[in-house]
């Protein structure tokens, strides 16, 4: 699914009789299939951005396409992944991952949330409740119950932020692993550089309430993070970020 | 009005644990203390018997108290009075329990249906059940009708608060999954708000229990011929102490039982939350 976001606003707050916008004339195209990195620092409007593509903010000014059709409020075709893993605490891992087939009614839930549990890696842990799972283990039981539910496109606002690095970097070579399986259109927000180089086909640097910098990342996949021009890119984004030398700010 | 205060029982299947080891000492010292509890009391009774400080006609005793359950049986009018009040609480509270649910509902959904029902419910809540049991009486007679209502009523309005909050304080972002993975509204407050709010709404139907049972008595102190309550005044009017003790007993264990129902109902289900058994830190 494509997605046109056209001349995006969004403010909060009114001050002065000026809208703040905290989404400033945000344009951008998502192609089928891509998978976009929004980077950006923390208060600038990432959140904002996917909020309002999921449906959960309306715009102010502007308008956002799926193909042809204008957005009207959430829908089981954008999926969301929250940073704080939001699994229903009183369901199951299986019946997490089944709670979308179970409100359209789908009849073998039961088997296709367990492709979906074996394919984030979870066998074994379907009956668990999540207050029994590790931090790690709830983000992908959120992974797989979007997934399940086969939407058109992912919406992932930070999924990895919570977790320790080790589960972050396991979790990135997964995430790029189902991305190349199920091949779905994936929005992907984060702060940091090196996990948008590592996973995206594109990177949108948003500042200011507005895209400064898109970036198409031209390296084979799986990606080599100690090759040279990994860490270019890296700086080059570093540096739109912070607006100072790349070499002066340590990362995550 | 509370009769018992909860207590935490630790199922222990084996006693491996440092935790099940001491829940199993707690009980032991819990029972022994009651034992101590009842032997001391009888043995004052005894002793003021003897001695005179108060017309023992006034002080009743262990060994009294059973001798009045035994007549109460033997005579067969014991399951009368126990039977006519068990059934006035749970009707009484079972109609509660069904109208705080839906009316809660309805309230915390519609914004129309706060703006109506929560001035009038907030103008009667502070209102001692007391004072509305001569009018019910006028109202609705002094059959059950009446009896029923009053401790309906009692358990509606002490649990209304625990529907609406809990069902407003589902975690936004729960919301927004279900939406987003393609809850209608009707599915988005079964399947997820009410959910949500479940374990604060059973927490509002335990402590509804007490205030239901406080209504019972006192309907049935001010205007019965039966029930557990009605033993009390009739009692009182014999001065038979025993008597009034064992009825008092009896309403004591009555609602434990129940409250007991209500705790295993509880813990089967919402055996998701974490159980926490040794508390904050470990001793
Ligand atoms: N619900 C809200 N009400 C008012 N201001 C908000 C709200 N949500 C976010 N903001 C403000 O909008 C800005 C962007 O927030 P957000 O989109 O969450 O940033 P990010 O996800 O990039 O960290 C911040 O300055 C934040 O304080
Ligand atoms: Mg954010």
């Amino acid at each position: 699914m494509a997605v046109y976001i056209e001349h995006l606003f969004k403010a909060y707050e009114e001050r002065d009789g000026e809208m703040q916008y905290v989404l400033n004339d945000v344009n951008l195209t998502i192609e089928t299939g891509e998978f976009i990195c929004v980077l950006g620092k923390s208060g600038c409007g990432k959140s904002t951005l996917l909020n309002v593509i999921a449906g959960y903010l309306k715009p102010d000014k502007g308008s956002i396409r799926l193909n042809e059709d204008e957005i009207h409020g959430p829908s089981a075709e954008r999926g969301v992944v929250f940073q704080q893993h939001a699994l229903f605490p009183w369901r199951t891992v299986s019946q997490n991952v089944q709670f979308g087939l179970n409100m359209r009614g789908v009849p073998d839930a039961k088997e296709i949330a367990q492709k979906y549990i074996d394919m984030v890696g979870l066998t074994g842990y379907e009956n668990k409740y999540p207050s029994g799972l590790s931090g790690g283990m709830a983000q992908r039981v959120g992974i797989a119950r979007a997934l399940a539910n086969d939407p058109k496109m992912l919406l992932m606002d930070e999924p990895l932020g919570a977790l320790d690095a080790l589960t972050r970097d396991s979790m990135r070579r997964e995430l790029e692993r189902i991305w190349q399986i199920t091949k779905k259109t994936i929005l992907f927000i984060t702060h940091s550089a090196p996990e948008a180089v590592y996973l995206a086909d594109r990177v949108i640097v948003l500042q200011k309430g507005k895209v400064s910098l898109d970036q198409r990342i031209d390296l084979p996949r799986p990606r080599d993070i100690t090759n040279p021009k990994f860490n270019d890119y890296v700086r080059q984004f570093e540096s739109e970020i912070t607006g100072v030398a790349a070499d002066s700010v340590i990362t995550e | 009005m509370t009769f018992a205060k909860e207590t935490k029982t630790t199922a222990a299947a084996s006693y491996k644990t440092a935790a099940a080891r001491r829940a199993k000492r707690d009980k032991y010292f819990k029972i022994g203390s009651l034992i101590l509890f009842f032997l001391l009391w009888e043995v004052l009774g005894r002793i003021n018997d003897a001695c005179q400080w108060v017309d023992p006609k006034f002080f009743p005793v262990p060994t009294g108290i059973i001798a009045s359950a035994y007549t109460y049986l033997t005579d067969g009018t014991l399951f009368t009075h126990l039977g006519i009040s068990v059934y006035r609480v749970v009707v009484g509270y079972a109609i509660g329990v069904v109208i705080a649910i839906v009316l809660g509902s309805l309230i915390a959904s519609f914004k129309t249906m706060d703006n109506i029902f929560s001035p009038i419910i907030n103008l009667f809540s502070p209102i001692p059940i007391m004072a509305f049991l001569p009018m019910f009486i006028l109202w609705f007679g002094i059959g059950e009708q009446s009896k029923v209502i009053l401790i309906a009523y009692t358990t509606i309005i002490y649990m209304l608060s625990y529907v609406t909050e809990g069902i407003k304080d589902t975690d936004p972002v729960l919301i927004r999954s279900a939406v987003s993975l393609g809850a209608n509204p009707w599915q988005l407050f079964t399947r997820v708000k009410f959910q949500s709010a479940f374990p604060n709404i059973f927490l509002g139907m335990k402590g509804a229990l007490g205030t239901a049972f406080g209504a019972m008595v006192v309907a049935e102190m001010m205007g019965a011929s039966t029930g557990l309550g009605y033993i009390i005044v009739f009692s009182k009017n014999w001065f038979k102490m025993n008597d009034m003790m064992m009825a008092a007993i009896a309403i004591g264990l009555l609602y434990s039982l129940m409250f007991a129902i209500l705790t295993v109902v509880e813990s089967a289900l919402f055996k998701w939350k974490k159980e926490t058994t040794g508390g904050a830190v470990e001793k």
